[in-house]
């Protein structure tokens, strides 16, 4: 595409006052926001926001699988469609689905797995759908954090919540979060996620060039941040419920519990 | 008239003294206290046995010693035993296919669908059995059926033979999610007898989720399907019987009806 | 209302239309009545425009992005504006994966047919040099969320991404095609506000924008798209016919719910003011 205005890069991705170019820290997220049960079609869904990120995820399953061969007779599987929108990104993406799309929804596909109980659902697949509305930097992780939410939301039983962050080095500091030039300018991107019924790495890839011990903080910073937007997540899938009971709590008659 | 009433199911789940309001969400700890408790429905051991888990988003219950969650939402898993709402959406000479909002489709064959007739047929014959082929239902039939057998490899069998089975003329089927179908019925029955008398509607509540009502006219269909749906987002609060009395009177001013 | 995520059955089909028949719905809309419109714009930070609708709770997230290159020989200074439309497998259990299928291309097609033959967008405008460079415009709608009518939505999507527009001013120099600075805005390249009013038939009963039940019932569907006093395209879908009378008649209605609805949704609210 020909671009009026080019996608130029800063030369340097820290201000003078050593803050990031958005203003955040080293370790600062940048503002994200979830909700689930936002496509009523779906068995469940859920919408999150990070950065200028925005992200549905959808769930349906256990249901069919089209086409047949693919079906499992003695367990479920899982299968993860990632894919963005042509105007999510500045240079306009062609509509089919690309190779990065495929790659993706794999790896998120394989994150996902270890939380769930696939056996319980043979001959059926679970389909997660992924439609990446506006992108910022870090779409694999933010993908994962919100299809992990929409199963959630869909009652599937799960061991626990997956919750995905990047980690990456600018300018020779190791930062957390990734805003979308911080990925296209830096030097190091390492996305990985946290299940937290083991507390183990599901899913890690990594490209740049880094030594051992900056390697290392990554992993640990990583995981706090992955801790925060960890109870981001549970709160968005309780608040769906206790706003409704906030909301009812008022115009209950007050003799309330008999029923 | 023919009684419409769905047969009553177990207490409403939702409204025990043991369930609390307590909100969990999958991989929450309930408990570490794995001496005096056990994992029930909707929870399991963590890997190093010493956590009760939650798998599902919803309400934490204890029972005895067992640590239940009453999720709240979920798929509809058939029992033997059901009574669920199908509809037909295949049928072939051996049988018909239907969907019972589950993850299989379900099967009914014809001899499960016989009809004993008593009629004089001379030489000692008094009754005759309809049960060769798939003539009684056609495709986009809704049937009120029990299920026969359930288990995971199999595909659910039903059966039309038993009382208030059989096919629907009339009305509407709505659908909420199965896990709060007891809240429709409420304890002992009090929340669908309340609606039933109120909006002057027959109901028939089942347990894939499948509602069937039929009314005097669309304006009292209208008002019990919003009750219902209010059921459905409020499930998991209390008091709710006397809100939805209070919600269904005060429309009935609202809307101008009786 | 019912659950559709599977074939309708005979007693629902039934419902729908002895209600029709006494002019009542499901949702106790009259015939000719519009489920509520909720409209979000310019919230996409990649796009150059871009509308988040729902009518209902059918919803439809359009982006709008630009390209530049040579024009068409025949319309040598004159911009090109280009609908797409996708049917997102995420948004309801009868949509399938795969490439645009019939029902997606019905949608592009006739919400591009009715911006179009409006003049709604000024393609004179679109010019950088004649001959040589023009801007493309690409609308690309994604359906998130399918509860029936998809063409209104849709439409009222395309029409107020297009009036959100902020599209960086070329011109063109020895040099290539260089940023003035400046944007095109809604204000400089929307003429028009086409609006699309689908009406569904079943039996002999018409009725506006209908829900998803009764367009998985009705016997057929037409589209009539509307500016403030002309016609600019009709579709007729499904294997319903329509009389003489019946086409007449919607056709003075579209224009009469065109004009209250235009009036409602006040388009140019959502203009972009860029410093």
């Amino acid at each position: 595409m020909v671009l009026i205005i080019k996608d130029e890069y800063p030369e340097k991705l820290f201000r003078e006052d050593g803050k990031r170019l958005d203003g955040r820290d080293k370790t600062e997220l940048r503002p994200l926001k979830m909700e689930v049960g936002v496509i009523e079609n779906a068995d469940g869904s859920a919408y999150l926001e990070w950065g200028n990120n925005k992200i549905f995820a959808a769930v349906y399953g256990p249901r069919e699988v089209h086409p047949h061969h693919l079906a499992k007779p003695d367990r479920g599987i899982l299968r993860v469609f990632y894919r963005m929108a042509t105007y999510s990104v500045f240079d306009r993406k062609r509509p089919a689905p690309g190779r990065r799309e495929k790659e993706i929804s794999m790896i998120i596909s394989d994150c996902i797995e270890p939380v769930l109980f696939l056996e319980l659902y043979p001959g059926t697949a679970f389909e997660v759908f992924i439609e990446v509305i506006d992108a910022d930097g870090g779409t694999r992780c933010a993908s994962t954090t919100v299809a992990s939410l929409a199963l959630a939301d869909a009652g599937v039983p799960m061991k626990s919540l997956v919750t995905s962050v990047a980690i990456g080095k600018i300018d020779g500091e190791i930062v957390v979060d990734l805003s979308g030039i911080e990925d296209k300018a830096g030097e190091a991107d390492l996305p990985l996620a946290i299940t937290w019924f083991n507390g183990e790495i599901s899913l890690l890839q990594f490209d740049g060039a880094m030594d051992v011990e900056e390697f290392n903080k990554c992993l640990t910073l990583g995981k706090e941040a992955a801790e925060k937007i960890y109870q981001i997540q549970l709160d968005a899938l309780r608040k769906k419920y206790i706003s409704i009971q906030e909301s009812v709590s008022g115009s209950s008659n007050a003799s309330g519990g008999e029923e | 008239m023919e009684e419409e009433e769905g047969e009553i199911l177990e207490d409403d789940e939702f409204e025990d003294e043991e369930t609390t309001r307590d909100l969990v969400v999958p991989g929450e700890v309930l408990t570490e206290d794995v001496k005096n408790f056990l994992p029930g429905r909707g929870t399991i051991l963590n890997d190093t046995r010493d956590k009760i888990i939650s798998l599902h988003i919803g309400l934490k219950q204890i029972n005895k010693n067992y640590i239940n969650v009453i999720p709240l939402k979920g798929i509809y898993t058939p029992q033997p035993g059901d009574k669920v709402i199908a509809i037909v959406t295949d049928k072939n000479p051996v049988k018909y296919r239907c969907d019972i909002n589950a993850k299989d489709e379900a099967q009914l064959k014809p001899k499960n669908t016989a009809r004993r007739i008593k009629a004089r047929l001379g030489r000692g014959r008094d009754y005759q059995r309809d049960d060769s082929n798939t003539d009684r239902f056609e495709i986009g039939d809704v049937l009120i059926v029990k299920v026969l057998s359930a288990d995971r490899l199999n595909k659910p069998e039903l059966t039309t033979v038993g009382k208030y089975l059989g096919k629907k003329n009339g009305g509407i089927v709505i659908s909420i999610d199965p896990p709060k179908i007891p809240r429709v019925i409420g304890r002992s029955g009090s929340m669908i007898k309340m609606l039933k008398s109120l909006t002057n509607c027959n109901i028939f509540v089942t347990q894939n989720g499948r509602i069937w009502l039929k009314g005097d006219d669309i304006a009292h269909e209208r008002l019990l399907i919003d009750a219902i749906y209010k059921i459905e987002r409020e499930a998991h609060t209390s008091g709710l019987t006397d809100r939805i009395q209070a919600f269904i009177e005060n429309e009935k001013i609202k809307r101008g009806i009786k | 209302m019912m659950d559709v995520k599977r074939v309708i059955s005979t007693i629902e089909r039934k419902y729908i239309i002895n209600n029709l028949k006494k002019e009542e719905r499901v949702d106790g809309r009259g015939l000719w009545e519009y489920r509520d419109f909720k409209i979000d714009t310019d919230m996409v930070a990649s796009a150059e425009g871009s509308a988040d609708v729902s009518l209902g709770e059918t919803r439809i997230i359009t982006g709008l992005k630009y390209d530049v290159g040579e024009p068409f020989p025949d319309l040598p200074n004159e911009g090109v504006c280009t609908i797409m439309a996708e049917l997102l497998p995420l948004a309801s259990p009868l949509f399938e994966r795969g490439p645009p299928d019939e029902q997606s291309i019905e949608l592009a097609r006739v919400v591009d047919r009715g911006i179009r033959h409006a003049d709604c967008v000024q393609t004179k405008k679109l010019c950088i040099k004649e001959k040589e460079a023009v801007y493309i415009l690409f609308v690309d709608m994604y359906v998130i969320n399918y509860a029936g009518n998809l063409i209104d939505c849709g439409g009222v999507s395309t029409l107020a991404s297009l009036v959100s527009a902020h599209i960086p001013e070329g011109e063109y120099t020895e040099n290539g095609i260089e940023w003035t600075g400046n944007y095109l805005t809604g204000e400089d390249i929307v003429n028009e506000l086409p609006l699309v009013l689908t009406y569904g038939k079943i039996e002999d009963i018409i009725f506006s924008d209908p829900n998803l039940p009764e367009e998985l019932v009705c016997d057929g569907k037409i589209s009539v798209s509307v500016t403030e006093d002309k016609i600019t395209s009709i579709q007729k879908s499904g294997a319903a016919t329509f009389s003489l009378d019946e086409i007449r008649m919607l056709g003075k209605k579209s224009i009469e719910i065109g004009r209250e609805l235009r009036n409602k949704l006040n388009f140019w609210q959502y203009k972009v003011k860029i410093e």
